[in-house]
């Protein structure tokens, strides 16, 4: 309805975060709405986004989340793409060499390299066969592999190589003599404390607390000591030099064109060696993407599952609040707005379940769950455990999570008085074939407050007054807890087969739009 | 123990080192970070794209990390916080609202199974492997100077000073307002790349002969930087290039340019420590990236030992400043530590672990008397 343009009608989800309806899950097993903010994401599947191809995640995690074949462009982050050029290549065994070699160096310096074929077509004599070699080329800023100075490949994929960090072996040796300082320390420690601890022995002897006792046995028995000195981890430590790199001295001579040195972004994406000369950039492997699904906090149950393959947009499991609670539409107000000026607006509800639906709207929210507003904390905590049946059971899981269901009042906004409807109304259910049929208005009583009716569409005038107070240009926010009734279908108990009614409410805030410029 | 480098292989802990600008995150054990990303998160409410550390109340900082987190889960690093364990390259004195917060959401929110925070000082030093050094971190809202001596922190002779990498861009942004350029093309990002490319930290001769004036030496060429978005051209003077970065040797008074800065804090250190200071200064951050910082720092000090009296008279013998080459880059050298450090078995005995906090939900800190107490369990 509201495409593009932030919708006036906002949900308040059960984590107390205020969300259009399309932002909103449902899950059928608490029953209760749930938004981005209070759900679990997991990582379902990674794909490349350029190939489309599914790879597992072992082998996602060894290639670095980077894709093998597809590659961006590192001035633009454009995608590159691999480009075919014809090479000619001599039959004859000396004279290929003679040309080959200048293909070499045109590999080698971009400068020669837009001119390939003229080796090959200064010897006639020669019988040339061509070859077809690839490069890669961005087709957003015209950049190519050649600019790297990386020589044209034989195959289109696979064989374009890394730039390899330069440090890579100081670095390792690094980490192994961290870890070899930090076992040591480890072992010293544990030795001082079985040394330290006595031990418990039905015959205690002083000298065991040293330790001599047992080394004294081992010499005697001819064994060597235990407690061999273990070798010391060495490193070649750095060394502090007073040699440092001075400025270039023509740095204060020499123009400086800037289309040679890199930007900050362009740096940034090659964060292992981040050149500052253009020409030093190299292409960058496509970082994954991956597929998410959601999961409840409170229920461990999925929300949104989707299916694995990447082509595919579909869920195998999906829970959008959109699909089980009822949708609520501003259609518009009556009179324009002016605070104290009682006035109506129409809201057009759809049902969107199979089952029909008794909607009230209350002016407050039902106070039954509403307990610690009287502790006067703004955040309240619902310890989660793993399953529902285990807590009621009072089991305690071992693995228990920690993450816990940070509940915030919702802000109420609202500031206009609404005036009550006098019955609740029904909304029928969805009925997909009912949409085409010929629309007859039936004879049936309905309240007053009703101005329209359709399938499973219902539209009511509410009756509001905004505030007395409110200056002019303010948004007018009208809120009301909309208690609709829900036929569950999945049940926790498996004993119950047939669906369960609930009575459901979620609060509901409407933006009506700004009160308009007295005019005095 | 193959069991537990098959374990530590299964998930790589993870390492992060949010900085005011920049983010630096990766895995342990690897040479380099993943992904260097601005420190500004989208509001998944508000769709706002704002600076992860401005915030009003610690709530709205909690809802800011926690976008700013999942992004970086979801969208750079494509793991699952869940179970993980985690390293924190943080600044020693950072505020602690800060760091509570950040385990908070990592504890409660992303279920992560420990978290261990690293100071940025010690850990830049680990990547040389060298127990001392004096370690000058020049980040984007300060500058912080640290002595580290046989491994140990020299608390009492840490130094900050404001100007950092913000400081420049406000230079930069006078400079050529001055200049007649129009404010709304100075956006934030323009000013830095005009940092970056074009600007640099000039010879120690030129800034003496600026500074007495008589014949201020000819200007390098100026550029001309265009600003694609807005079809305009900002001419960068030459003296702009050389000058900006003026602001960190700006004489004064009160002696807290970045020279008297390392120098006072060497002096803060007890005797026997300082010619092994002085022979060792590393400098890390994005700030200290820019050309010709370190040859004019040493010229700069040099110059300080023999000519100024305050420090002749405390500095004895023939003495030469000496610094560390860092492997990788300066603006991830932090980070680098904090990889090294995750990669070792500390990870598993330093950590704080997700059942301690929640025992009582609190940070150990070492400024904080109840974590610090001599008789302590």
């Amino acid at each position: 309805m509201s495409f593009m343009q932030p919708s006036p009608v906002k949900y308040a989800c059960s984590c107390g975060i205020l969300n259009p309806i399309n932002k909103l899950f449902f899950c059928r097993h608490c029953p209760k709405l749930r938004c981005g903010y209070c759900v679990t994401h997991e990582i379902e599947s990674h794909f490349c986004s350029n190939c489309l191809e599914n790879i597992p995640s072992t082998e996602a995690r060894h290639k670095k989340n980077c894709c093998a074949n597809c590659f961006d462009c590192p001035c633009c982050q454009h995608t590159l793409s691999a480009r075919a050029t014809t090479v000619p290549v001599v039959r004859k065994s000396e004279e290929s060499k003679d040309a080959k070699k200048p293909e070499d160096e045109s590999g080698d310096s971009p400068a020669a390299a837009s001119t390939p074929p003229t080796p090959a077509s200064s010897k006639p004599s020669a019988v040339p066969t061509t070859k077809k070699m690839y490069y890669l080329s961005c087709l957003s800023c015209r950049w190519t592999s050649r600019d790297a100075g990386i020589p044209d490949q034989g195959v289109a994929t696979g064989t374009w190589p890394d730039n390899e960090c330069l440090y890579q072996a100081r670095f390792n040796s690094l980490v192994e003599y961290f870890q070899a300082v930090v076992l040591q320390e480890k072992q010293e420690k544990m030795e001082f404390m079985r040394r330290k601890t006595p031990k418990q022995h039905k015959f205690p002897s002083l000298t065991d607390r040293t330790g001599l006792t047992v080394s004294l046995i081992r010499r005697q028995m001819g064994w060597n000591d235990k407690t061999i000195p273990k070798a010391k981890a060495v490193i070649t430590p750095a060394e502090a030099t007073a040699e440092v790199e001075e400025l270039p001295a023509d740095i204060f001579t020499e123009p400086l064109n800037l289309r040679n040195v890199t930007t900050i972004a362009q740096r940034h994406s090659q964060p292992a060696d981040q050149p500052t000369a253009v020409s030093s950039l190299y292409p960058q492997r496509r970082t994954l993407w991956i597929k998410r699904s959601l999961r409840c906090r409170q229920c461990e149950h999925n929300l949104i599952k989707p299916e694995y393959h990447p082509t595919s947009i579909k869920y195998r499991i999906q829970l959008f609040a959109s699909c089980h609670v009822p949708e609520v539409v501003m259609v518009r107000c009556e009179q324009s707005l002016a605070s104290g000026k009682s006035n109506a607006i129409l809201l057009k509800f759809t049902n969107p379940t199979m089952y029909d639906m008794t909607i009230r709207l209350l002016t407050t929210a039902p106070t039954e769950d509403a307990e610690p507003a009287a502790e006067g904390s703004r955040i309240k905590e619902e310890p989660v455990s793993s399953s529902p049946h285990l807590r009621a059971a009072g089991i305690t899981l071992s693995r228990q999570n920690s993450t816990r269901e940070v509940k915030r009042e919702v802000t109420d906004v609202s500031n206009a008085e609404i005036v009550p409807l006098e019955s609740e109304f029904v909304l029928s259910q969805r009925d997909d074939s009912k949409e085409f049929d010929e629309y007859v208005q039936l004879p049936t009583e309905e309240p007053k407050f009703i101005v329209w009716r359709k399938g499973n569409k219902v539209l009511i005038r509410l009756q509001f007054t905004p505030a007395e107070e409110l200056p002019a240009n303010t948004d007018v926010v009208l809120g009301f807890a909309m208690q609709y009734t829900y036929v569950n279908t999945v049940t926790n108990a498996p004993e119950k087969k047939e669906p369960t009614t609930h009575a459901l409410y979620s609060r509901v805030f409407i933006n009506a739009g700004a009160t308009e410029q007295k005019a005095n | 123990m193959p069991i537990y480098e098959s374990v530590m292989q299964e998930k790589p802990p993870i390492v992060l080192d949010i900085g005011t600008a920049y983010t630096k995150l990766g895995f342990t054990a690897e040479a380099s970070p993943r992904k260097i990303m601005p420190t500004e998160v989208v509001l998944t409410t508000t769709g706002i794209r704002k600076r992860l550390f401005d915030y009003d109340t610690t709530e709205e900082l909690h809802d800011q990390l926690v976008d700013f987190l999942q992004t970086i889960f979801f969208k750079h690093l494509l793991v699952s916080p869940k179970e993980r364990k985690f390293v924190v390259v943080e600044n020693v004195f950072g505020p602690t609202v800060l760091r509570e917060t950040l385990a908070r959401v990592l504890f409660l929110h992303f279920d992560v199974s420990s978290v261990l925070f690293v100071p940025v000082h010690l850990i830049a030093l680990s990547t040389l492997a060298v127990p001392t050094a004096v370690v000058v971190d020049i980040g984007y809202s300060e500058t912080s100077v640290m002595p580290v001596y046989s491994g140990v922190q020299i608390m009492s002779a840490f130094k900050d000073q404001s100007y950092g990498g913000s400081a420049i861009h406000a230079e930069i942004r006078r400079q050529l307002l001055e200049a007649g350029i129009k404010d709304d093309l100075l956006t934030e990002s323009v000013l830095e790349d005009i940092k970056v490319r074009t600007c640099f930290v000039t010879t120690f001769e030129r800034s003496q002969a600026r500074i007495k004036d008589q014949a201020p030496p000819t200007p390098p060429p100026g550029v001309d930087y265009i600003v694609s978005d807005h079809d305009a051209v900002i001419h960068v003077p030459g003296t702009l290039r050389e000058t900006v970065y003026e602001i960190m040797f700006e004489p004064s008074n009160e002696r807290d340019s970045l020279p008297h800065l390392i120098l006072r804090s060497i002096l803060d250190c007890t005797l026997d420590m300082r010619r092994a200071l002085v022979e060792s200064v590393l400098l890390v951050g994005g700030g200290s990236m820019v050309q010709g910082l370190q040859s004019r720092l040493r010229d700069e000090m040099q110059h300080l030992l023999a000519e100024d009296s305050f420090y002749a008279n405390r500095f004895h013998g023939q003495l030469q400043f000496k610094f560390f080459n860092p492997i990788g880059k300066q603006n991830f050298t932090a980070w680098l530590g904090g990889a090294l450090c995750g990669a070792t078995d500390l990870i598993q005995t330093r950590s704080l672990a997700k059942e301690t906090y929640l025992k009582s939900e609190h940070v150990p800190d070492w400024s904080n008397l109840c974590d610090n107490r001599p008789t302590g369990s």
